[in-house]
């Protein structure tokens, strides 16, 4: 999952995203003014925007009414040193989805930040299932079968993305965007190596199991739908 | 319409008072009445007074006797019957006499002193008369040769004055009764029309009490504008509120702004602190952790203290007792001296000008001032680039001295340039992260320089660096440079 970062302050910036990073293993994207929160939303495809909102040059909620302006519906989690109901009302009504009040819990951000991208993608469980397939969220944890399955973190980010869209196909171009912040070079290959040990991990938890990724040649990849038969 | 007013308020006074001067001037209208009427009655009595007595006179006629004496015939004489006359001839012989008379032998009486004649008071039996004498003449036998004899004769003809006096106190009394009912109509009329004249009054202090804290909404009634009397008064209530609102509107947002910078700095602590605990980390993460918690709340230290420092240079009142002053180039070269560490880390060159010869004081105390120096150089180097000069002069007015401050700095943007004395204003937020400013720096020289009566002023050109220029007022003792007063 990619995240964008929007806050000015750079000790608290530095702290959220190593949060971010440490935790759910999210990748991170920081603008640290307005404008460039601005340009990057229009330049990546993001899965959560967490929004300070009193920013140089062009504030939260300016942020916040450009990217609903283009009919984004990208989560945005608003973080406000402001006080009174007003403000919140305002920015929930300009299609905030979320908010929290400065000086916030990590942890706390780190769960509304969870919920909200799975809300996003229509998921409303932190447990998440597919085939025979789960992952926990909360823990990063994944069965088949009810056996678990030990995945590295990209492997398992990988999957986390998949399985939030099940029988869709992911192309190779948007699980980068997602999984990775700018600062990554881009290279599909890395993505493909990441892609068939995740699959091989996968089938080797249950003997003789159907393969649960497909790779759709030169479109991308998706959890094979066929396989919900056999469960 | 009520009508009910205080004793102390304008509406009763100014009735008070211009019912007191309509009492005095129908004081005024009863005396001459007064004086008016007992004139024309009394001239009309007299009038009448002379005309019954040549009727008496009249009366007076050839006796027929051998000594051509002459008689008063009573029986034609109609005559009022209260009055009285008596009648001599030349010889002091007694005519004849009213009824109601024992004559002026008997009787006190009073010369009266009028133009018109030899008129005098009698009193008689407790009445009051008035009376005139009469000297007249008649000819007995005028058909005789040598044209009759000449008989002369007085006569002493009087009226009471009673009815005199109470035409007069009729007419006096109309008057005063006129006066009375029109200070009855016109009080009453006066309180109406006062209340109608005060109403722009009220109304503008109705809108006036609407104002609060959550609303300054402020706008007179158009009257109220237009009332002479009013425009004072509502331009300075309007100019009041204004200034009033900007006040609060200032603590306000320098509330706000405090609450934001707090918070910010707190989460930035906190957040700290619960990245470190995640997960565990090694020994040497920890202190690494804890480092940057310590650098945070000393920012956050740092912040706290200069907002307070910016509070106490912005409240208003002054200590008492005497106002401290500054020597202003002294405290130029300690600070100098102090900052010079701080220069040299950024490769940059302090270059104080020398100043003028001389003792400069600044209504200043010691150490604000050299807290106003250390803000505008600290933020001077931290603007400059390495191995670049920032360079202070001092000149001196009349009763002003001139502090410049030059660097040769990125300069500042035009847009921000206004901004940049406001309280938590960074005008580039990645100067947040090299200079580590809190934002309130140049707002606390602003305070100072203000408070001492001076000014403080930034000129930028960018590419090419930034000059602020501060404007003191000289204290009273700096041109007497040889008083040896210790500074700092």
């Amino acid at each position: 999952m990619r995240v964008l970062l929007v806050e000015d302050e750079v000790r608290l910036a530095d702290n959220l995203a190593a949060a971010l990073r440490d935790g759910p293993g999210f990748a991170v994207d920081w603008a640290e003014d307005g404008l460039a929160a601005d340009d990057f939303a229009c330049a990546a495809s993001y899965d959560l925007v967490i929004l300070d909102l009193m920013l140089p040059k062009l504030d939260g909620l300016g942020v916040l009414k450009r990217l609903r302006g283009r009919q984004d519906s990208t989560p945005v989690l608003v973080l406000t040193a402001k006080d009174g109901k007003d403000s919140i009302v305002q920015l929930l009504n300009a299609g905030a989805d979320d908010y929290l009040a400065k000086p916030f819990d990590l942890g706390e951000l780190l769960a509304r930040a969870k919920a909200l991208i799975r809300r996003g993608k229509g998921a409303a469980h932190p447990t998440l299932a597919a085939l025979d397939l789960s992952v926990n969220t909360l823990e990063q944890s994944v069965h088949r079968n009810g056996v678990p399955v030990a995945l590295s973190p990209i492997e398992y980010r990988i999957l986390e993305y998949l399985i939030h869209r099940p029988r869709a196909v992911v192309s190779k171009r948007e699980l980068l965007e997602h999984l990775y912040d700018f600062n990554w070079e881009h290279h599909s290959n890395v993505i493909e190596a990441h892609v068939s040990n995740l699959r091989k991990k996968l089938d080797a938890a249950v003997p003789d199991a159907e393969p649960v990724i497909e790779t759709m040649r030169g479109r991308g990849y998706r959890l094979a739908p066929e396989a919900e038969q056999t469960s | 319409m009520r009508l009910a007013f205080q004793h102390r308020s304008i509406a009763f006074r100014l009735i008070a008072a211009v019912l007191a001067v309509e009492l005095v001037s129908s004081l005024g209208v009863i005396l001459i009445s007064l004086g008016y009427e007992r004139h024309t009655h009394f001239v009309a009595f007299d009038i009448s007074l002379r005309g019954r007595a040549d009727s008496v006179l009249g009366a007076v006629q050839d006796a027929e006797d051998a000594a051509d004496n002459v008689m008063l015939n009573q029986a034609d004489l109609h005559l009022p019957p209260d009055d009285i006359y008596e009648v001599y001839d030349q010889f002091g012989r007694l005519l004849g006499r009213s009824p109601n008379w024992a004559g002026m032998a008997n009787t006190a009486s009073t010369p009266s002193n009028t133009p018109h004649g030899n008129f005098f008071k009698i009193v008689l039996n407790g009445r009051h008369y008035r009376a005139l004498q009469l000297h007249g003449s008649r000819i007995v036998d005028p058909g005789e040769r040598g044209g009759g004899k000449l008989r002369q004769v007085t006569i002493v003809y009087g009226g009471p004055t009673e009815h005199v006096w109470h035409a007069i106190r009729g007419a006096v009394e109309f008057y005063a009764g006129g006066s009375i009912v029109l200070l009855l109509v016109t009080g009453p009329l006066i309180a109406w029309l006062l209340h109608r004249g005060l109403l722009p009054l009220r109304q503008l202090a109705a809108l006036a009490g609407r104002v609060s804290v959550d609303s300054w909404y402020f706008s007179p009634p158009a009257s109220a504008h237009l009332t002479p009397e009013l425009a004072p008064l509502t331009q300075a209530i309007e100019s009041v509120l204004e200034r009033l609102e900007r006040s609060f509107t200032q603590q306000k947002t320098f509330v706000s702004d405090a609450a934001h910078e707090l918070k910010t700095g707190v989460a930035v602590i906190k957040s700290s602190l619960q990245l470190l605990g995640m997960r565990q980390r090694t020994p040497a993460e920890y202190m690494a952790g804890l480092e940057r918690c310590l650098a945070d709340s000393q920012r956050l230290e740092e912040t706290v203290a200069k907002m307070l420092t910016l509070a106490r240079f912005e409240s208003v009142q002054s200590s008492p007792g005497p106002q401290p002053t500054a020597d202003l180039p002294d405290c130029l070269r300690l600070t100098v001296n102090e900052l010079a560490t701080f220069a040299a880390l950024h490769r940059v060159q302090l270059v104080p000008a020398p100043p003028p010869p001389g003792m400069f004081f600044v209504p200043i105390a010691a150490e604000d001032c050299s807290v106003l120096l250390s803000n505008l150089l600290l933020n001077a180097l931290q603007h400059s680039p390495p191995d670049s000069t920032v360079e202070a002069h001092l000149t001196t007015g009349s009763e002003v001295v001139n502090l410049v401050i030059e660097d040769h700095g990125e300069g500042i943007d035009p847009e921000v340039l206004p901004h940049v004395f406001d309280r938590f204003y960074r005008g580039d937020p990645s100067r947040t992260r090299t200079t580590g400013g809190t934002g309130l720096g140049l707002a606390i020289a602003r305070a100072i320089a203000e408070r001492a009566g001076g000014s403080i002023s930034i000129a930028s050109r960018p590419g090419e660096g930034t000059t602020v220029t501060v404007c003191l007022p000289l204290a009273a003792e700096s041109q007497a440079s040889q008083s040896n007063q210790p500074s700092a």
